[in-house]
Parts: structure tokens; C-alpha cells; sequence
């Protein structure tokens, strides 16, 4: 077999017309620095930024194939695979070249569901996650709990899209020290700008891409740690949990005769959950935000008897303490007033300091602030993913600024 | 056999057998150090060095401690670490003292002894450990001698610095997080560890960092490229001026101010002066107005470091592009606009002879997209220049993308 010459002018009109039709992707597809290598199978990026063609996969490839690879690899790169690969790694304890083998797939099925069509063909041998029976439109972590390398991956065995996709430095990678690699700073950089230009204009860029460009710089945050916080920083702020109060002479008042220090007591939060019973938020969804909420307080030295909940639809039922939680009547059903949940929880004597709401959102909100912190789990509605702005004919009132909210799930 | 049972003690005297243990510590406490870049290290020197109030925010135990104490030790500083979780309010904002007469003279407020110190001493480095464990009204205290450089009666000299040291939220244990005016006076780093490091410091060997060390002669320089750096992107993003933090993931981090720019604009000049990379100077800049804002200032430094599109046209045969594509193309692109801004027949050949050299020196598809809206500029009467032959490459090229283009569907749209 000879040697054929790396076909350069072929590689760059794939890359034109990939540019035409992925316009976003431009300043990531120009960021890359192709080098020549005989010893990858196809083309295969490193987490430099550099892009290693083989020159008989090119000969042998159309310009229209070649355009789908550059916006394949490049879409390794911008996903960042190759940390989030070694981040799973280490996580799971996933090690040797069959798991990297696996996390390259995995990374496969997250770019190549939406990657292609709009101008762009599909190159021949791409996996899809429907080959293995997967769901589309999940990410690479989900993907990897799914699959194992078994008869029906046995034709993605091939499959190599270097150090870039799964994290496994290859032989023919150049490092960090070799030349035209992009510094962490610069792909960075190279990203934001990707990630401004899909958000600046959406136009008819696939959703796969729109949620990495708001997602990339802001990562959504578990919503069991948000909520956590923010019933944390609600029951330890002043007024309750632990602090200083002059009500009983310090310790250390012996060694300065005269003065009045303040000492440490703890005054445990009550917490008062206002839960939405009406019929758009599902049992489940429920359940694990209340066992949340309930452990979250608990942590921070609510007792269990100081945790009440006032079941609510269009009309408060009473307050019940959450010793009794297993038997709360959650009725309800039909339309919401969380108004009278909120009165119902401040009426209730000793007042609570802090109230968590747990809604979907579909109702009227107090018009004043309630004298004490409040923090509201907003569930997404039902049927879809939190998207309330898109739907055009009904837009409930967003949760008041007072309170702090929580997206959860 | 016997013999490797444990033989009846030969009765060792108990400082004989302590001797025997401190030689054993003294064995793992021999390691050395190995040079290594580290540009958290470097970042929080320049943030010291600038006086800015740092947080560092990192989880326990991955060597906060020993990064001060091998900065103290760089800058000379001695070091003062308080723990503020076991302190009482009254230790930051003083101790009441009665005196004789307390209606007539008033009760001093008696600051603690390691102020004393520090402010005797005039200069020192003080780390506030754990404060995010710490209960309110201790953390309300410390923030008084963060901000005010206030202990009871007290005045830290101007030598002292200060840093700060935090859990994130997610591990707190009781979720302290700062509310958006004072998480603006913060430069907040994170806080994280190299594994490599920390295996082979374990083995014996652990880093020394080089710390940057400020130039005399390029500070009028810095100061000069921070004001140019951080107005150009003021002046035309008047929206970054300020903006508070929207949603609940980012409560309590940076955000963009006047306040928060101007600490940026300092932090820039120090990492100018310093020679850091532009790796330390994102940490400083994304910690001090956040990740959106920190690189959109990154972006359009990058953009400064570009060549001057009106110099490129004056003389085009000495033109230097950027070797990396996404660059050259911005610079491109940039050359076909001042073209568009002010559209001249010599202007618009220096720009063909651009891309020419652009197609000589570099991927040819870059120059597609530019030379067609160049060509769309086109006056009457403007003859074609010569340099337009070299380009016949890019135009193959740009063919061979459309026939691609009308093979996978698409329809080819003239201009592109």
C-alpha cells in the first residue's frame, strides 16, 4: 500500500462547508490545529486542541463525511468529554481502556443524536444510542450507567476520537508541551465564544446545543443542595439557630467583672412547609421534597416536633406536626390558593421562623412579605421541562422577590 | 520459631523509646521540594500583593494552611491564623472593659492579644480560617475586620493582609453564604487540589511554587494596558457594568460592579507587572466580576493582543497574521470591516493583497468567507487587483464546499 499525501485542500473544504452550515461552530472549528498522523484510524483530537487526521481516511472519505467528522470532534472538544470523562473516572472507579472504550461511545451518543441532518450527513458507522436500545438526548454520565461493552457495541470497537473524547492520552498525542495546543485560558475562551454566539442567536440551532451554551459557564447545581442551602442560611440567620444573645450572661463574664457578654444558645428553627396539594404535582415528586426538607431542618437542630406542615389547595387544612407525617391527609386536587397556606402557617402560635413552600407555581402569591424567611421549591410543571415561557397561553405569577426560590428536579 | 515471637521487653526506658520515635517523624518529615508552577498560588499572591480581600473557598483539609504559610514566607510576612469558629464575637469587636467611672469615661472595647501583636509588629499576614463554620454573629464581627480593618479599638496598619478562608455552601454544615454586597468586596478563588501533587507529596516530594515577582520597570506600562483593557470592554458593553446575581445557583459569588471592575483593573495591573500568564489572570478576573463577565474582559484582551487591522492595511506586505485559525479570522474579518468603514480603492486592494498572504501563510479556508464580502464591497469603476489570482485556491476550495453542500441538501447561498 503506498503512502497517499494528507489531502489538505479536501480537509479545508470540509471544513468551509461545515462552517456554512454550523456557522456557530465556527471559532471552535478554526481553533483547531490539524496535524498529520498515520497512526489514528480516522481523525481523533487531543484536549489541546489539536485535531490528528489520518491522510488515507481523508482520501477515502467525501468532503460531505469529512464535514460531519470535523463537527463531530470539535463537538468533543466543546463538550469537554475528555474532563468530564476523567471526572466519571474517578468518581466510578472506572479504569482501563475499556471503560475510556466506553466513555467514548457514551460521548458518541451525546453529540451524535442531534449532530447531524440540517446539511450535514450522517458519516457511515456513527453510533446512535438507538443501536443499543438507549434513549436520545441524555448525556454522556447518564449514557454510561446504561451500556456495557457486550455483541451489540462489538461494531463500535473501532471507535477512537482520541485524548479529547474520553481522557486516555494516546501514543501519537503531542501533550501539552507540543506545538499550537490551546492553553486552558484559550479554550475557554474558544468556548464562551461558542457559547455567546448560540445564545446571541438561537435561530434554529438543535436544543442539544442550546442547553451547552446555557448550561457550559452556569452548570445547573443538584436542586437537594440548593434547597438545602437556602433552608440552612434561612434557620441559622439571626433570630434562630445558633448565636449570641444577651439574655444569659457569657462564661467568660467571671474575667471581666462588670461588663455584660453575650453567650452562645441555641434556639432551634421552626419550620413551617406549606406543600401544594392540587392535583399538578406528582406523589413522588412530593414525597422527596419533604424528606429533603424535613432531613435538611433535622441537620440543623430543628427537632422533629418543631416541623409542622399545612397541606394546602384552594383552602388551608390544619397544621400538622410532622410527628405525624406518615398520616397527613395530602388532599386536594384542583386549583391552588397558596395565600391561605401561608396565613395558616403564621397563625399557627409559636410563629415559624422559617416557611418552605413546595409548589409548581400555578397560584396567587401574598402581597406582602410574611415576617419571617421564605423559601419556595418550585416544582416544573407538569408534561414539560421547565420551559413556562414558551407557552404562550397561561403565564402564572412568578414567586415573589422575597423569597428564595429553588428549582427542583 | 520462638525466636520471632515478641520476646519478653528488655525493660527500654520510656526517653530511649521517644528518642527512637523522633527519629522515625524526623525520617517522614525529611521530604524535599521540587519547583512547579502553581497558579492558584501565583493568583493569590497577586491578590495579596494588590491588597485585596481574598476568600478562599475549597473544601476542608486539601492544604489551604500550607499555601499561606508558604506565602507568608515568600512575602516575608509573619503569619497570624485565627480560627474564627472557636472565637467569640467580643475577640473581633473587642472585649468590654469597666472602668472607674463608665458613664463619664466609657467602656473601652479591649482587643484581643494576637492583635496587638500584629499591629505592633506593623506588618503580617493574617488568615482567617473556618469562617464559614462559625456562628452569625462571630461571621459579622470578622467581616467588620475584613472591610474596616477594625478590631475593637484597633487599626491594622496598611502592611497587613488579609485572607479569608471558607467551605462552599454544599459542604457547610451550617450554610453560611455571603449576601451579594459583600461577596462583591471578595476576590474569590477556588480552592482545589492537584492530585498529582498530593500523591507526590506523600511520597516526599512536594512543590515549590515561584512566586511572580513585580517589575518596576513596566508598572506605568500595566497600569496602562488595565484602564485601556477593562474601559474598551466597559465602553462597549455598558450592560457589564453592573449586575446583580440573578437565581439561587449563584448567590454568593462574584458578580460585576464599579466597585468589583475597579478591583479588576488593579488586579490586572499587577498580573501585567508580574509577567503572569493569562491561566492566573482568569482565575483573578473570573473571581472578581464572575465567569461571564471575567470572559468577556478575557475575550477582548485576547482581541487586543491582535494586530491593528488600520496597520495591517497601511502595509500589507509586511503583515504578521496570528497562527491560530480562530484569530486569523477574527483579524480577517476585522480587516474587511475598516475596509467597509471607510471605503477606499487603495484600501480595498491592501486588503486583497491581506487575504492573498492570509492564503499563503495559513488554512485556506479561512479566507472564503472574508474575500466574498470584500469582493461584495466592490465600487465601480475599482479594476480587480492582480493579488485576486493567488487567490483562485480559496475559490476552488469554496466550489468543492458547495458541491458538498448541494450533495448532503443543502441549497448553496450565493455571497458565502
Amino acid at each position: 500500500m503506498t503512502a497517499v499525501t494528507l489531502d489538505l485542500d479536501k480537509l479545508y473544504s470540509a471544513r468551509l462547508h461545515a462552517v456554512r452550515v454550523r456557522p456557530y461552530l465556527a471559532t471552535a472549528l478554526f481553533a483547531l490545529h490539524v496535524v498529520e498522523s498515520r497512526r489514528v484510524p480516522t481523525m481523533a483530537v487531543d484536549r489541546h486542541w489539536r485535531c490528528y487526521v489520518s491522510p488515507g481516511f481523508v482520501d477515502r472519505t467525501p468532503v460531505e463525511e469529512l464535514a460531519a467528522v470535523w463537527v463531530h470532534e470539535v463537538s468533543h472538544l466543546l463538550r469537554d468529554h475528555h474532563g468530564r470523562g476523567d471526572r466519571a473516572a474517578r468518581e466510578h472507579g472506572l479504569t482501563g481502556p475499556g471503560e475510556r472504550l466506553r466513555m467514548n461511545i457514551a460521548a458518541d451518543f451525546e453529540i451524535n443524536d442531534d449532530a447531524y441532518g440540517d446539511g450535514l450527513v450522517r458519516p457511515e458507522g456513527a453510533v446512535q444510542p438507538k443501536a443499543v436500545g438507549l434513549r436520545e438526548g441524555e448525556l454522556m454520565e447518564e449514557y454510561l450507567t446504561q451500556f456495557g461493552l457486550g455483541p451489540r457495541t462489538q461494531h463500535m470497537a473501532w471507535l477512537d476520537c482520541g485524548s479529547g473524547a474520553d481522557g486516555l492520552e494516546r501514543e501519537w498525542d503531542l501533550g501539552p508541551d507540543g506545538a499550537h495546543g490551546l492553553s486552558e485560558q484559550e479554550r475557554d475562551a474558544v468556548r464562551f465564544r461558542v457559547a455567546q454566539g448560540i445564545t446571541g442567536r438561537p435561530g434554529n440551532t438543535p436544543s442539544g446545543w442550546k442547553r451547552w451554551a446555557q448550561e457550559v459557564y452556569h452548570p445547573p447545581q443538584p436542586w437537594r443542595e440548593l434547597l438545602g442551602a437556602a433552608v440552612r442560611s434561612a434557620t441559622s440567620g439571626s433570630g434562630a439557630g445558633d448565636d449570641y444573645t444577651y439574655s444569659r450572661p457569657s462564661r467568660r463574664s467571671a474575667g471581666v467583672p462588670g461588663a455584660v457578654l453575650p453567650s452562645l444558645r441555641r434556639r432551634p428553627p421552626r419550620v413551617s412547609v406549606v406543600i401544594d396539594t392540587s392535583g399538578s404535582v406528582s406523589d413522588a415528586e412530593l414525597g422527596s421534597a419533604l424528606l429533603e426538607v424535613t432531613a435538611i431542618s433535622r441537620a440543623v437542630g430543628g427537632r422533629r416536633d418543631l416541623v409542622t406542615v399545612v397541606p394546602c389547595d384552594a383552602s388551608a387544612r390544619i397544621a400538622h406536626p410532622l410527628c405525624r407525617a406518615e398520616g397527613i391527609p395530602l388532599l386536594g386536587g384542583g386549583g391552588t390558593d397558596l395565600r391561605t397556606g401561608f396565613a395558616t402557617a403564621l397563625r399557627s402560635a409559636p410563629r415559624p421562623d422559617v416557611i418552605v413552600v413546595l409548589t409548581d407555581g400555578q397560584t396567587p402569591w401574598p402581597g406582602t412579605r410574611p415576617p419571617c424567611r421564605t423559601v419556595v421549591g418550585l416544582f416544573p410543571r407538569t408534561g414539560r421541562r421547565r420551559s413556562w415561557d414558551e407557552d404562550g397561553d397561561y403565564v402564572p405569577d412568578a414567586p415573589p422577590a422575597w423569597a428564595r426560590v429553588v428549582e427542583i428536579g | 520459631m520462638l525466636s520471632h515471637a515478641p520476646s519478653a521487653p528488655s525493660a527500654p526506658s520510656a526517653p530511649a523509646q521517644l528518642d527512637v520515635a523522633a527519629g522515625l517523624l524526623a525520617l517522614l518529615r525529611d521530604t524535599t521540594t521540587e519547583p512547579r508552577p502553581d497558579i492558584q498560588l501565583e493568583a493569590l499572591t497577586l491578590a495579596v500583593a494588590a491588597d485585596l480581600p481574598v476568600l478562599l473557598w475549597g473544601e476542608p483539609g486539601i492544604g489551604k494552611t500550607a499555601a499561606l504559610t508558604q506565602l507568608a514566607a515568600s512575602l516575608d510576612l509573619p503569619l497570624t491564623t485565627v480560627i474564627a469558629s472557636v472565637h467569640e464575637p467580643s475577640d473581633f469587636s473587642g472585649l468590654p472593659i469597666v472602668g472607674d467611672d463608665p458613664a463619664e469615661q466609657g467602656v473601652p472595647m479591649a482587643p484581643p492579644d494576637w492583635a496587638v501583636r500584629l499591629v505592633r509588629a506593623g506588618r503580617g499576614l493574617l488568615f482567617l480560617d473556618e469562617l464559614s463554620t462559625a456562628p452569625p454573629a462571630v461571621q459579622a464581627a470578622l467581616l467588620r475586620l475584613v472591610l474596616e480593618r477594625r478590631i475593637g479599638a484597633l487599626r491594622l496598619p496598611p502592611e497587613v493582609r488579609i485572607v479569608a478562608a471558607a467551605n462552599p455552601r454544599s459542604s457547610a454544615a451550617d450554610g453560611w453564604e455571603l449576601s451579594p454586597p459583600l461577596a462583591n468586596r471578595f476576590v474569590h478563588l477556588q480552592w482545589t487540589h492537584d492530585h498529582d501533587v498530593v500523591v507526590r507529596g506523600l511520597g516526599g516530594t512536594w512543590p515549590r511554587a515561584t512566586l511572580p515577582r513585580l517589575d518596576p520597570e513596566r508598572l506605568p506600562e500595566a497600569v496602562d494596558f488595565a484602564r485601556r483593557a477593562v474601559c474598551g470592554l466597559l465602553a462597549a458593553r455598558p450592560k457589564l457594568v453592573h449586575r446583580l446575581p440573578s437565581g439561587e445557583t449563584r448567590r454568593g459569588g462574584p458578580w460585576p460592579s464599579p466597585r468589583s471592575w475597579e478591583m479588576t483593573l488593579c488586579l490586572i495591573a499587577f498580573a501585567t507587572a508580574a509577567g503572569s500568564s493569562r491561566d492566573v489572570l482568569s482565575l483573578l478576573v473570573r473571581g472578581t466580576v464572575g465567569d461571564g463577565p471575567g470572559l468577556e474582559l478575557l475575550a477582548s484582551l485576547d482581541r487586543m493582543d491582535l494586530p491593528d487591522p488600520e496597520a495591517l492595511l497601511a502595509d500589507p506586505a509586511a503583515a504578521v497574521l496570528p497562527e491560530r485559525g480562530d484569530l486569523r479570522q477574527a483579524v480577517l474579518d476585522g480587516v474587511v470591516e475598516a475596509v467597509r468603514g471607510r471605503p477606499e480603492k487603495s484600501r480595498w486592494d491592501a486588503a486583497w493583497a491581506l487575504l492573498a498572504r492570509a492564503l499563503e501563510t495559513g488554512a485556506p479556508d479561512l479566507v472564503v468567507v472574508p474575500a466574498s464580502t470584500l469582493a461584495a464591497l466592490r465600487r465601480e469603476g475599482w479594476e480587480v487587483p492582480a493579488a485576486i489570482d493567488r487567490l483562485a485556491g480559496a475559490v476552488a476550495l469554496s466550489r468543492r464546499a458547495d458541491r458538498a453542500a448541494a450533495r448532503s441538501g443543502v441549497p448553496v447561498t450565493a455571497g458565502r
